[in-house]
């Protein structure tokens, strides 16, 4: 009887340092498509992955430099152009008063893009995620840690993987369902 | 591991976690005040009784929607009165939590862990409770869109020469910012809360809130990114927010307003009251959940010191602004001063100075920062002191300026003292509903406090 | 963990390191610069003490910025500040060296302060007001009494911190924090009333609250600009480069950009204070300050006291290069001399910036006297205080 295909396999470790260590032997065994969960960052973990994104750094960067530009041009276009009027005999283009608001818009909309930016780029809000089926995963809020080698791996095989994954000493193994 | 930037001396001083605690049980005893059954009754009585303060700001804010500001103190030639005293003296309280959080982190300070997400709190309703009193200021307040730049068919926009619309922009993006990373802090908390909570209701609001967070390294990665650069951009906002302040005041030419100094004396008394009213919450807090494992003395020791150290800032603030009155030689000046020593509202000046500069200096001892009495009513002299500072700088420049037939004295009428001890009420409502429904210690971070959550490297 | 002996060989600084060679260059530079200012001073004295003022406070900014940073490391604890503390030490140890280079000052102060002249005293309202605090004689208390101060400090925090390389003891740390507390107020105090005395009542009748704050921030700033490049030198050889990681210079560097910022928060501040208020009494100060040439002093200020370092500090690699943040560190100490210049040389009447010759020779008169002797400090000392407890692990030899 073909079973149905699943997302792929969980298991289930008690401290961060097997996790880490989980996921450097799953990376050495070939595994690419894989991921870890835990209950606070660990910054080895994604190392360990060789994940680096260096795009949100850029995007709030983007987005500073936008608000800057949208807040003083506002200003200028408001004050100087459309909307030209005498105050205590200064200069239309009063560049210091200016500053602040300048100041403002580039933190608002650089704040703004870092939020937003990596709520994008982690794919949030996520109604639905398979690893939720797997119950203990419940605790990966709290304190157990999971790695998930994913079915879309080149390497991945139901049976070899799980053996493999055995080997690595896990409080728990689950096949996540789709 | 990084190392701090500050306080890595191996010291005997208190721990941030008292030892023997776990992933675990750090998790079920912060979400546990969350998350249990039936809501402990000094709770209810504390929020009942805050919910009637709340409920007199909301008659006195109808009885101005109705009657109008002529209800308030402010007349001629003291047009600025209690509305923008206490406007000041909240948006200062509200300096803390960003402060705790962003300046901390960057520094690498262990101990802001316990106290940033309490902080963050108190910063968002502070901010809310500050926000109102320019608002209804304003007279007409259900037009208080007009601040905003946006085209209308009166053809009119803002005057971006006016420090006050400085103001709006800088409140507006710093509640909205604070808001932005109080909420980035809460979405790991809020999965736990959601995989936790034996309630449906409670998984469907928390799960609803936490977005699908799995804990995943990629999503901690990129998370842990945008929580340092939210944190790198909250350090100048909120110096930003009471320097702006300050400039409503300091750009103007009225004695005692006009001085350069006023952008960093604000900020500088801005954290005092702020770390001063973190102090007076958190202390009956710790107290009541029990949560002196996670506040230690630690805590508030560090926190007097910096208490301290603003103070002194303060105080140097007042000294340089009466040296330079007299240096300065303009007779304004020099009479403004010795207005505040010696005219009408001397009284309030001299309790002022005591409140702010001399007892503070009992924190200079160490038994003091060790004495938890102690600390609590230091704290409250100090929000009591800045309170005062905010009348003084304000009233007291008013009352008597250039021209000495418009002179005259201000008090505040029934009205501003409803709406000053109602705006204490709702800040206090909202604090009280979110330590019901929020966990007001951030939980994953205190996980990474936890002596196993360190990654032993293996030696080959 | 490996505690080094003090005792043990390896700790000083190496007879043939490239310091002693820039120590004997500084000496011959300055020498020379003193012969020039001695001729320059018998030729034009008003020239002479215009030029003389601007280096003084350029170098004095960072001795007593050391001594600041110090304290402050001293309270705040933190391991940047355990590498660096035997550079900042030595950097405070030229304070009497600055106490000697004072002393030509006394001798000037009607070329410089128009409140030592008694015929422009006897015309002016203002100056017969501020007249029981701005005469010589209490000027010259005033200034004795600060370098006391400073001096004393100095000598003890010194003194603790060299016993404690001997024996590592939780009373002398103590010891150290209280007086750096005491310290700090003290320093905030009297610095607030040197820079009065020194800068602003060149211009007696301009007043700002803030100018005690915005120079203590250049001396801050001057202090971290002046120890990172030495730092990042001394690095590169035993015993310094087996404590120092890249993660002290990316402290060093945060808190190098934290001072960039300060700086143009302050000076923004002040400026738009001043502009909006636009006080017959307050503006004068800046009008000249953008007249003729100086505009463009104030515009290169602008780009190379803030935006250039602000923009290349953001970057987390260049906080952790030293070769690259000493290159930014040696550009800002270029911009607080640019700085102080605009601060202190245009008050004194003139038009538009003219620029005499012992502007440029001055800087190096004293400079290279006082670099002489920070050299010379420096090689006093272990080059690490062994039994500090902010220390960073230090990695076995």
């Amino acid at each position: 009887m073909k079973r149905p295909p699943i997302y792929g396999l969980l298991a289930e470790f008690d401290t961060p340092t097997e996790l880490v260590t989980a996921v450097r032997k799953a990376r050495a065994a070939g595994y690419r498509v894989m991921d870890a969960y835990s209950p606070f960052p660990i910054e080895e973990l994604a190392e360990a992955l060789h994940f680096h994104d260096r795009r949100l750094s850029m995007i709030v960067l983007g987005g500073g430099i936008t608000g800057g530009l949208v807040g003083y041009l506002l200003q200028y276009w408001t004050s100087v152009v459309e909307y030209p009027l005498n105050i205590g005999g200064r200069p239309l283009h009063s560049w210091p008063s200016f500053i602040p608001v300048t100041f403002e818009t580039t933190v608002l909309f650089a704040a703004l893009s870092a939020v937003l930016g990596m709520l994008a780029l982690n794919g949030l809000p996520m109604p639905y995620h398979p690893v939720f089926n797997v119950p203990r995963f419940a605790l990966a809020s709290r304190d157990q840690f999971f790695l998930c080698i994913e079915a879309v791996d080149p390497h991945f095989d139901r049976e070899i993987t799980r053996r493999f994954l055995e080997r690595l000493d896990p409080q728990s193994i689950a096949e996540v369902a789709h | 591991m990084s190392t701090p930037v500050l306080e890595a001396r191996r010291d005997s001083r208190p721990p941030v976690i008292a030892p023997g605690h776990t992933f675990e049980t750090v998790t079920d005893r912060i979400s546990r005040v969350v998350l249990r059954r039936g809501t402990p009754r000094g709770w209810i009585v504390g929020f009942a009784l805050s919910f009637c303060l709340m409920m007199v700001l909301f008659y006195s804010v109808a009885a101005l929607l109705f009657r109008g500001i002529g209800i308030w103190g402010i007349n001629q030639p003291v047009e600025w009165g209690f509305d923008i005293v206490n406007f000041v003296w909240w948006i200062g309280i509200g300096h803390a939590g960003t402060l705790i959080s962003a300046i901390l982190l960057l520094l690498k300070q262990e101990w802001r862990t316990s106290i940033n997400r309490f902080a963050e709190a108190m910063t968002l309703f502070a901010v809310a409770c500050a926000g109102l009193y320019p608002v209804l200021h304003l007279g007409r307040p259900w037009l208080a869109y007009w601040l905003f730049p946006y085209p209308n068919t009166m053809g009119m926009w803002p005057q971006f020469r006016s420090p006050l619309i400085w103001d709006v922009f800088a409140v507006s993006t710093y509640l909205t910012v604070s808001l932005m990373f109080w909420f980035v802090g809460l979405i790991p908390d809020l999965a736990t809360l959601r995989d936790r909570s034996p309630s449906r209701i409670g998984r469907g609001v928390y799960g609803i809130l936490a977005m699908g967070w799995r804990g995943s390294a990629k999503h901690w990665h990129r998370y842990e990114t945008a929580y340092l650069l939210l944190a790198g951009l909250s350090t100048p906002l909120v110096v930003s927010v009471h320097t702006i302040v300050s400039f409503d005041f300091a750009v103007s030419v009225v004695p005692g307003w006009h001085a350069t100094i006023f952008p960093p004396y604000f900020v500088a008394g801005a954290i005092y009251s702020g770390f001063a009213m973190v102090m007076t919450l958190a202390i009956p807090i710790r107290k009541f959940y029990n949560l002196e494992d996670f506040l230690t003395m630690r805590h508030l020791d560090n926190m007097a010191r910096v208490m301290l150290a603003t103070g002194l800032i303060v105080a140097y603030g007042y000294m340089m602004e009466t040296f330079m009155a007299w240096y300065g030689g303009n007779p304004y000046e020099s009479f403004m001063i010795l207005n505040r020593f010696g005219g009408p509202y001397a009284p309030q000046y001299w309790l002022l100075i005591t409140c702010n500069v001399v007892i503070p200096q009992v924190l200079w001892f160490r038994r003091v920062r060790a004495s938890i009495p102690a600390l609590f009513v230091v704290s409250l002299i100090v929000n009591l002191g800045m309170w005062l500072e905010r009348y003084i700088i304000i009233v007291v420049s008013l009352h008597r300026d250039f021209l000495p037939s418009s002179w005259g004295m201000y008090s505040g009428s029934i009205y501003d003292w409803s709406m000053f001890v109602g705006s204490i009420g709702l800040f206090l409502s909202l604090l009280f509903l979110f330590i019901r429904y929020l966990p007001m210690i951030s939980i994953f971070e205190m996980r990474t406090l936890v002596p196993g959550a360190e990654v032993k490297e293996e030696t080959p | 963990m490996a505690r080094l002996d003090p005792t043990m060989p390896g700790l000083h600084l190496a007879p043939d390191h490239v310091f002693v060679r820039v120590q004997r260059v500084a000496g011959a530079v300055g020498a020379g610069a003193i012969l020039l200012c001695v001729a320059g001073a018998l030729l034009n004295p008003a020239a002479f003490f215009r030029a003389y003022l601007v280096a003084y406070l350029f170098w004095f900014g960072i001795a007593l910025g050391s001594l600041a940073i110090l304290m402050v490391q001293y309270v705040t604890g933190g391991a940047w500040g355990a590498v660096v503390r035997r550079v900042l030490e030595s950097g405070t140890r030229t304070l009497p060296l600055m106490a000697v280079l004072f002393v030509p000052l006394a001798f000037g102060l009607p070329y410089l302060y128009v409140w030592a002249r008694p015929e422009v005293v006897a015309h002016d309202a203002l100056l017969q007001h501020q007249r029981i605090y701005l005469n010589v004689p209490f000027f010259l208390v005033r200034a004795a009494f600060y370098f006391a101060v400073w001096i004393t400090v100095t000598h003890f925090l010194n003194r603790w911190s060299l016993a404690q390389d001997s024996r590592p003891e939780p009373r002398l740390e103590r010891r150290l924090e209280m007086l750096s507390r005491a310290g700090l107020m003290l320093y905030g105090l009297t610095e607030t009333f040197a820079a009065i005395d020194w800068a602003m009542s060149l211009d007696p009748h301009w007043a700002s609250t803030i100018y005690g704050i915005l120079l203590m921030g250049g001396q801050g700033l001057a202090a971290f600009a002046f120890v990172i490049p030495v730092a990042a030198i001394l690095a590169r050889r035993p015993p310094l480069s087996r404590i120092i990681t890249p993660d002290q210079f990316h402290d060093l560097g945060k808190l190098m950009l934290a001072f960039v910022m300060l700086w143009a928060y302050f000076s923004f501040s002040q400026f738009l204070i001043i502009w909006s208020g636009n006080l017959p009494e307050e503006i004068p100060w800046y009008l000249r300050r953008i007249q003729g040439g100086w505009l463009w002093v104030g515009i290169l200020l602008a780009l190379a006291h803030f935006m250039l370092p602000f923009v290349v500090l953001l970057s987390r690699d260049v906080k952790r290069r030293p070769r690259v943040l000493a290159l930014v560190a040696g550009m800002l100490i270029v911009a607080r001399f640019v700085d102080i210049f605009w601060l202190v040389r245009p008050t004194q009447g003139s038009a538009g910036l003219e620029l005499h010759w012992l502007d440029f020779v001055t800087p190096f008169a004293i400079g290279g006297l006082w670099l002489w002797v920070f050299v010379w400090q420096l090689g006093t000392r272990p080059l690490v205080p062994v039994n500090d407890p902010c220390l960073p692990v230090m990695e076995a030899a």
